[in-house]
């Protein structure tokens, strides 16, 4: 069904207007009035009608190839493709097996993976969280400990995830597990995928800082998973996660938190009557530059991408200063705020407003994805060619 | 000119220090301790009884009172003091409201709220009037405002007294766990305080210094926790607190505490010798400023350095983040200080 759009829609030869226009309709006419700028991340259950709809539209995977169902959108496009549901306030989905495990298995996966897992995503019958932070394996994450044995016929798994988003949203988890106690840390890890249902995992919720359960602990007692849920070579997990971290490096450098904190500063200011002040509109002017240099930066690493070129470790610079830029915006939204930066719930006058409870959603964007201490470690000496 | 303080002046004043610092260990645990804060949050009426009844048997309320208005007479150097201690436990007490209004109210309040058996707590609304049968009308927001008895209600130049009995306001949920309440006025009986526009002042600004004071408490509490976890959490075979990159972060909010500390002690010193009134507003809005900024700086950065354990409700660092919030917007927000400060130094630069 998605080919068949894919050969009615040859979104590649549309104009970047064209191609607008047409999200854009689609976008007012379908999407859930209700579910515009969601305080929180949504849950499976509140997104599941919208995510199929977009399913059965062909448009879940702006990133992957049509032969697999994608929109095989260029960089330009699916940068076309954000903005557009940004503009509307559209929920993110739970898009982990999107944005993550997809693009993977398209690269690393077998043909037989490919083929069962890849439309299961996008029907929405599979709903992915990542598991390879451990309590003791954050930074370091090739220390990680979570131990798959093989026994023959199946792996054994035990050990413990923490920190997996979604995981009480979703049915199965990709992880990182140690199949080699022997060889250097990065040398043996395995990427795994796992039913959650599997008996001997438990999934144990953890209160945020934004007082949401959005992240869960997970624990493997004894659990069995088929030989064939490894995906590519044993003992060749990193280099392949490692590959899908620059993608979602790029994914987490896209100026799209700071644009939609920058719009929330200024519907602020405007709520207090303060947007013509002079000392508001200097400092609102000097994010704004922020975001347009951003904006010019990620250009051109988008600019590359189109030109089919691969990125390198610099890209680890779109992440820090994207998540940097988007605390700042939140900060200073606080001050404007004034008395109403102390409120738990969204403004009365105005519900897309909680200063305070975006303010905190800004602040672990410079922990996950490789804390931002650990992107300037990679810049200084992957980049720069500073010792080590 | 300012007369520097005699000797024995001075001795006496720091041992008063040392003994109001040590005594807060009744009410914020030397151990740092949050279980208490914790069962607080988002329960009851805001106000943990027991531990304000621990308050006024301290005398805490009537620490800067004259001594014939029934408090203890003590200065800003001590006030500041207790409040610093209080921050670095986070204690939810309303201290530093009732510390500041006690002196405005009449006496058939005054008592009763020393010995804590009433409490009356400060709200602030910017349109306030009374009609000519002297009832309130306007806006106006108490903190905490539920668990009190009365409300003192103020706008720029005047002061009421509302009693709460019967009448009701929309409580809206703090980010530490504590409310503010709402209150539309359309004409309650209050009682208009006898109280000069420059009294009034003098109150605000002072409250101000006292939330200055209990933020630098929060930013060496949440500070400490950092430190502790920095060298025990161990990444890449190292305690993390190894790194250099984080070695410096630590430096510089150090650097910030330092500043607030050295802010803070010199105001309330230049305030107990008395200064003229221009400058003495000129201090406390620069002290509130660099307090309400390093305190933001040092919270948000705290969680980051703890990582994704930060970024729970389990962790007790984010409390101090949350405390810091509400904190920073008593008395007075962060934008209302910063372009204060600037009008002032802007008109002293004017008047030469
Ligand atoms: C909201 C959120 C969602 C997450 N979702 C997921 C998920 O779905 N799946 C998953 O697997 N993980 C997830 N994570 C975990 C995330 O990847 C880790 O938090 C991150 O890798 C950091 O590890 P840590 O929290 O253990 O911090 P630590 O590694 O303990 O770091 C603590 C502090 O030390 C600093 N530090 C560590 N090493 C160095 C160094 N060498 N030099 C300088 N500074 C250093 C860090 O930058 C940080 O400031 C999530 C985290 C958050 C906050």
């Amino acid at each position: 069904m998605s080919d068949m759009n894919a050969l009615h829609e040859d979104y590649e030869s549309m104009s970047d207007e064209a191609f607008r226009g047409l999200l854009r309709e689609w976008i007012e006419t379908h999407y859930p009035a209700h579910l515009r700028n969601p305080r929180r991340r949504l849950g499976l259950e509140e997104s599941r009608a919208w995510y199929r709809l977009l399913g059965e539209r062909g448009w879940l995977a702006p990133g992957w190839p049509t032969r697999h169902g994608g929109m095989g959108l260029s960089a330009a496009k699916q940068l076309i493709y954000m903005e557009e549901w940004e503009r509307h306030g559209c929920a993110r989905l739970p898009d982990s097996g999107l944005t993550m495990l997809g693009p993977l298995l398209i690269r690393f996966g077998s043909e037989a993976q490919k083929a069962f897992y890849l439309p299961r995503i996008l029907a929405g019958e599979h709903f992915w969280c990542q598991g390879y932070s451990e309590p003791n394996a954050g930074s370091d994450l090739a220390s990680l400990r979570t131990e798959a044995v093989d026994c023959g016929d199946h792996w054994r798994v035990n050990g413990q995830k923490i920190w997996t988003t979604m995981a009480g949203h979703s049915n199965w988890i990709f992880m990182l597990v140690r199949t080699d106690r022997q060889a250097r840390p990065q040398a043996g890890i395995s990427f795994l995928l796992v039913p959650l249902a599997s008996p001997g995992v438990e999934v144990r919720p953890i209160l945020n800082l934004d007082l949401h359960d959005e992240f869960s602990e997970v624990f493997f007692t004894d659990v069995r998973v088929p030989k064939e849920n490894l995906v590519g070579e044993v003992n060749q997990g990193w280099s392949m996660a490692k590959a899908l971290l620059g993608f979602e490096r790029i994914f987490l450098g896209s100026p799209k938190q700071s644009t939609h904190a920058l719009e929330r500063l200024e519907r602020l200011a405007r709520l207090g009557g303060i947007e013509h002040q002079e000392a508001y509109r200097q400092r609102h002017a000097a994010l704004r530059l922020r975001l347009d240099a951003h904006r010019a930066l990620y250009e051109r690493f988008a600019e590359a991408l189109r030109q089919g070129q691969a990125l390198g470790p610099e890209v680890s610079m779109l992440k820090i200063n994207q998540s940097e830029l988007f605390q700042a915006i939140c900060e200073l939204a606080l001050e404007v705020a004034g008395e109403d930066a102390a409120l738990l719930d969204p403004l009365a006058e105005d519900a897309a407003l909680y200063p305070a409870g975006l303010f905190i959603q800004s602040l672990p964007t410079t922990i996950y994805g490789g804390s931002n201490e650990i992107q300037r470690n990679i810049l200084a000496r992957q980049v720069l060619g500073l010792p080590g | 000119m300012n007369e520097p303080m005699h000797d024995v002046d001075l001795a006496e004043r720091r041992e008063r220090v040392t003994m109001l610092r040590d005594s807060a260990a009744a009410l914020v645990p030397a151990d740092g301790d949050l279980r208490r804060v914790r069962a607080w949050r988002f329960a009851g009426n805001g106000l943990d009884a027991q531990a304000w009844a621990l308050v006024c048997e301290m005398g805490w309320p009537g620490l800067r009172l004259a001594e014939e208005q029934g408090g203890s007479g003590l200065g800003l150097c001590e006030y500041v003091a207790l409040l610093e201690e209080l921050g670095k436990g986070l204690a939810p007490e309303p201290l530093n409201e009732v510390a500041c209004l006690v002196s405005l109210l009449p006496a058939e309040w005054r008592e009763p709220v020393l010995r804590g058996e009433r409490l009356v707590l400060p709200g602030h609304g910017a349109g306030l009037v009374a009609d000519h049968q002297g009832r309130l009308l306007g806006q106006a927001k108490v903190s905490l405002g539920k668990a009190a008895h009365g409300w003192l209600l103020m706008n720029e130049d005047s002061a009421w007294l509302v009693d709460a009995q019967g009448l009701e306001g929309q409580a809206l949920a703090t980010q530490d766990g504590g409310h503010v309440l709402a209150l539309a006025l359309n004409g309650v009986p209050a009682q208009r305080l006898a109280s000069s526009p420059e009294q009034l002042r003098r109150v605000r600004d002072e409250a101000a210094l006292g939330v200055a004071a209990y933020l630098l408490g929060c930013m060496q509490g949440a500070f400490a926790r950092t430190l502790d976890y920095l060298k025990v959490r161990k990444q890449f075979g190292r305690e993390i607190g190894s790194f250099q990159a984080l070695q410096h972060r630590m430096v510089d909010l150090h650097i910030q505490i330092e500043l607030s500390r050295a802010l803070v002690e010199e105001t309330a010193a230049c305030l107990d010798r008395s200064v003229a009134p221009g400058e003495a507003q000129r201090r406390i809005y620069a002290t509130r400023v660099q307090a309400g900024d390093a305190a933001l700086r040092v919270c948000r950065e705290a969680i980051q350095l703890h990582g994704a354990i930060g970024y729970t409700d389990e962790a007790d660092i984010g409390l101090f983040l949350r405390r810091v919030l509400v904190a920073a917007s008593a008395w007075g927000t962060q934008g209302g200080y910063r372009q204060g400060y600037a009008r002032l130094i802007a008109e002293e630069a004017f008047n030469g």
